[in-house]
């Protein structure tokens, strides 16, 4: 493995993410004149010059990556990324500490929507416009975005984009990796486009909040500019049902709306096992959740269901808008709402947790380790809708789901040992793994991250990177042979 | 273009790896899970899984759509079925893979009467555009190599006015030398310059280390008389040793042999050594398969003027070859698989490997072009093209010279065919429309030559 081949690359992505800076900057300078473009130019400097002299200057040959470097760059550019896309927080002293606005930084581009800000809204607004479109840009995927921009890694790029596409296999749409990636890019300002527009010219909102609004729901963020969260809009059904539609439709699988439009077959999507697996959590759930709160709080019925499924649909998609303060819900309702956490969205899509159609395969796992008890001469081939899932995935799958519970059981006694009652300490570590925000009790979603300390954040941080990239690739850099054979 | 490649054994892993790096749309269709595995894993091109002779599986490749399907399966029929089904369902182009040569000539049904043999079916009727066959052609570029007057392949163009020949610089009179000091006995173009695996347009001061590869381009008339500032011409052979009986060694013993030259054919299975006897009629055959020193002085390999080794194990093949080097052998060529061994070999003391694959994949690039190029060549280690292009009066570079252009750096025009002329062209050459041109280029310009050989 070249180091050097890696930190030359790692300049081309640097130099984007300083291009993709000048948007908030564009924002302060043209409509919002909040004086807050030295906070944007100093990092947009540092990004694109460093980035262009890391990539000119660097003595190593232009070519194609090898497995360890391109699970070395995609580490890099997220931990790289964020220290810079922290400046602003840090330079226009919305944040005094370093450690936070990388903490918020991370938060942002893993679309966790974790945040230390104790009030969000007196904040200039294009850097809360930064603090959203972050999350935006690291819905794709910061890599997949370079891939589709710079088709010159040739199969390297298939490992930088198998890295950071969230799902047990990511599938090539197309042939070559490079229009995977456009495909996947143009989609995803598709959906975005949509739902802005609805919310903008049908419902009547002003450009701004439109816009925040769908930059914290289509990467399933959860990042928004007002401190009530998407509960400011309760009065207004239209907006709050737009945004449930599209925080689902970005937590199932992009490559089924991709076969669907090109195939022309929209019920294709339907016949998915992981979708209806997913739709149907979201169905049980929310009448279990609705039921509950009805029961249980006295809540009447129609608010109850309208606060049941924007919650469980935010939850499970990994989103973590709050439209109430669920931590004050009864407690089956709480629980229902930790266990969407640790479930999380569909594979290849921008929402995170385990993924839905891992908890189908490990159950099935599971299962046939029992029927295998009293049985076993049975030959059984492990299906997923009639297809046979290769051995190998399974146990990539198991392997996947065992580091999930050592992430959560290891993080929560950290955690609790930085002084974190229990509930705070396991629901902080699921809501940051799962990347999905706010948590239970002390991080509950009318509370925020500011009071754990440093450290507390800095393992936070790692565990929503970690729980953005899927485990293996961080962690692989994390093992001694990675660097021995290299 | 979209490009669907059945098959993902060596020959299709190597035609499908050369192709995605002229960034071609491409799809391989593989039925054994591990292989199919391997090119997902090294390849920037989409895999299918499943047997291509079923409708189902290529209409999941999506081959009615395909610009060309390659059909480079281990098994003729399947090829041929597949090719056939392919061109129904819509496929412009289709390439089939067949070692068999029975089914890739006319085959010959009776007529109406015993002595009037008629050709019915032709290969069109089978939906196959272009049938190739590795071995085969290896025996070919042997034999050709062998009656020619240096050790090094050739490659024609411009109906074979223009020659393109790699020659290795070894003689004081090339090496250490400015190309532009080179004194050259006829005019010739020095398109490429190959050093170790680097592949490079060389500028007239670069100077020519030893061990380089020189890609000339020149007249034909030219070329021998050329040829004599690197090497002392060699006398066609008379006697050639053949070590391995397979279809290339069974091929160049018979075209050996007819041409007049004597062989001697050394196989290792009696029963074939046997079945290849009573199919040649003067060469010799020896039933012997390990290259050592004994054997190989035993059969009078030291007096023979070439020594070709071809048994189906590239290993055994080197070692033959540099085992006869040894014993005194004045030629030796080799057959390799991996294309990557050719330069070892070559490194090592054999005159020439090479290697079915790289044929193959040359015979296929063929079909791969757009923008009115005309033929094809690979060049060194898979690294260049050279390619022959018609000018169309409303292309880009016409009544333009290259200076004038902005033409790709790593790209050389080698010759210029106006009527009944050669011209070897410089900077400031305007190319008019009707013109023969071939230019030299790396892979990666090969699609920037090709734009400015197209309507703008």
């Amino acid at each position: 493995m070249s180091i050097r081949v890696v930190f030359k690359y790692l300049g081309v992505v640097l130099a984007v993410l300083g291009g993709l800076l000048c948007f908030p900057l564009l924002w302060s300078v043209t409509i919002a004149h909040d004086g807050e473009h030295l906070s944007f130019l100093v990092p947009i400097a540092i990004a694109l010059l460093g980035g262009l002299a890391m990539f000119r200057f660097i003595p190593s040959e232009e070519r194609s990556l090898s497995r360890r470097e391109g699970l070395a760059l995609v580490t890099c550019t997220w931990v790289v990324g964020s220290v810079v896309g922290a400046l602003p927080y840090y330079i226009s002293d919305t944040l005094s500490s370093f450690v936070d606005a990388f903490f918020e930084t991370m938060s942002g581009f893993t679309t966790t929507g974790a945040t230390v800000l104790t009030t969000v809204g007196p904040q200039a607004p294009s850097i809360l416009l930064w603090r959203n479109f972050s999350q935006w840009i690291g819905g794709m995927g910061i890599i997949t975005f370079f891939v589709a921009l710079f088709p010159m890694l040739g199969i390297g790029a298939a490992r930088l984009f198998e890295a950071e596409m969230p799902g047990p296999q990511p599938e090539r749409l197309r042939a070559r990796v490079a229009d995977t990636a456009r495909a996947l890019w143009a989609l995803y300002m598709a959906f975005s486009l949509v739902e802005f527009v609805l919310l903008w010219l049908v419902a009547g909102l002003p450009f701004y909040d439109a816009m925040n609004i769908m930059f914290g729901t289509m990467p399933t963020g959860g990042f928004l500019h007002i401190q009530e969260s998407v509960g400011a809009y309760m009065d207004q059904p239209f907006v709050t049902s737009v945004v449930t539609f599209f925080m689902l439709a970005a937590g199932a699988n992009f490559a089924l709306y991709f076969y669907a439009l090109r195939r022309r077959q929209l019920g294709a999507i339907f016949g998915n096992p992981e979708f209806r697996l997913y739709v149907g959590i979201f169905l049980v759930s929310s009448i279990a959740v609705a039921v509950n709160l009805v029961s249980r709080a006295d809540v009447p019925v129609g608010e109850a269901v309208r606060h049941a499924a924007f919650q469980v649909a935010s939850i499970q998609t990994t989103t973590g808008f709050a439209t109430a303060d669920f931590d004050t819900w009864p407690s089956l309702s709480r629980c229902v709402l930790l266990v969407l956490m640790l479930v999380g969205a569909s594979a290849g899509s921008t929402g995170g947790g385990l993924k839905v159609v891992r908890l189908l395969v490990v159950v099935r796992y599971a299962f046939r380790e029992v029927v295998a008890a009293f049985n076993p001469r049975a030959v059984m081939p492990l299906k997923v809708g009639g297809e046979t899932v290769p051995e190998p995935t399974v146990s990539a799958i198991a392997g996947m789901a065992a580091l999930y519970v050592l992430a959560l059981v290891g993080g929560t006694v950290v955690m609790c040992a930085l002084g974190l009652d229990v509930v705070t300490a396991f629901s902080s570590v699921a809501a940051t793994v799962g990347n999905v925000g706010p948590g239970l009790g002390g991080v509950g979603p009318a509370l925020n991250y500011a009071f754990i300390p440093d450290l507390g954040k800095l393992v936070l941080a790692l565990l929503m990177l970690v729980g953005r990239l899927e485990f293996v690739t961080v962690m692989a850099l994390a093992s001694a042979s990675f660097w021995r054979w290299r | 273009m979209y490009i669907v490649v059945v098959g993902a054994g060596s020959t299709g892993y190597y035609v499908a790896s050369l192709l995605s790096r002229e960034k071609q749309e491409i799809v391989v269709v593989e039925q054994d899970e591990e292989s199919a595995e391997r090119v997902r894993r090294d390849l920037d091109v989409g895999v299918v899984v499943g047997n291509a002779a079923t409708p189902r599986v290529l209409w999941q490749a999506e081959v009615q759509r395909a610009d060309l399907v390659v059909a480079v399966t281990g098994v003729d029929e399947s090829n041929m079925i597949t090719c056939f089904m392919a061109k129904e369902l819509g496929a412009k182009k289709t390439i089939a893979r067949v070692r068999n040569p029975e089914y890739s000539g006319y085959l010959l049904v009776g007529g109406k009467s015993h002595y009037a043999p008629r050709k019915v079916v032709r290969p069109k009727g089978l939906g196959v555009d272009l049938f190739v066959n590795p071995e085969i052609e290896a025996a070919r570029e042997i034999v050709s190599i062998l009656s020619g007057l240096y050790a090094t392949p050739i490659e024609e163009f411009a109906d074979g006015r223009v020659q393109l020949r790699e020659f290795k610089a070894e003689s004081a009179a090339v090496t250490g030398k400015r190309i532009q000091d080179i004194p050259f006995p006829r005019p010739c173009v020095v398109a490429m310059l190959g050093r170790g695996a680097e592949m490079r347009v060389p500028a007239t001061e670069d100077k020519v280390e030893k061990g380089d590869r020189l890609y000339l381009i020149a007249a034909r008339k030219d070329m021998d008389e050329l040829g004599a500032i690197f090497e002392m011409p060699l006398r066609s052979p008379r006697t050639v040793v053949i070590f391995g009986g397979g279809t290339i060694g069974f091929h160049v013993a018979e075209a050996l042999e007819k041409r007049g030259v004597q062989v001697k054919l050394m196989e290792k299975n009696p029963a074939r050594a046997q079945e290849l006897s009573s199919k040649l009629k003067r060469a010799v055959v020896i039933q012997g398969g390990r290259p050592d020193r004994e054997l190989l002085v035993d059969e009078g390999v030291a007096h023979a003027d070439a020594f070709v080794a071809a048994t189906g194990d590239e290993s055994l093949n080197i070692l033959a070859g540099l085992v006869a080097r040894d014993v005194g052998v004045s030629r030796n060529i080799v057959v390799v698989d991996e294309p990557d061994y050719i330069q070892l070999a070559e490194a090592v003391g054999v005159d020439v490997a090479m290697s079915p694959l790289l044929l193959c994949g040359s015979r296929i690039a063929h079909y791969v072009l757009h923008g009115g190029a005309e033929s094809v060549a690979l060049l060194g280690n898979e690294d260049a093209q050279a390619i022959e292009f018609v000018v169309a009066s409303n292309a880009r570079i016409s009544r333009h010279s290259t200076g004038e252009l902005e033409w790709p750096k790593q790209a050389a025009i080698g010759a210029i065919v106006r009527g009944d002329t050669v011209l070897l062209p410089t900077e400031t050459t305007v190319v008019e429309p009707g013109d023969t041109v071939i230019v030299a280029a790396l892979l990666e310009e090969v699609a920037a030559v090709e734009r400015l050989f197209k309507a703008p």
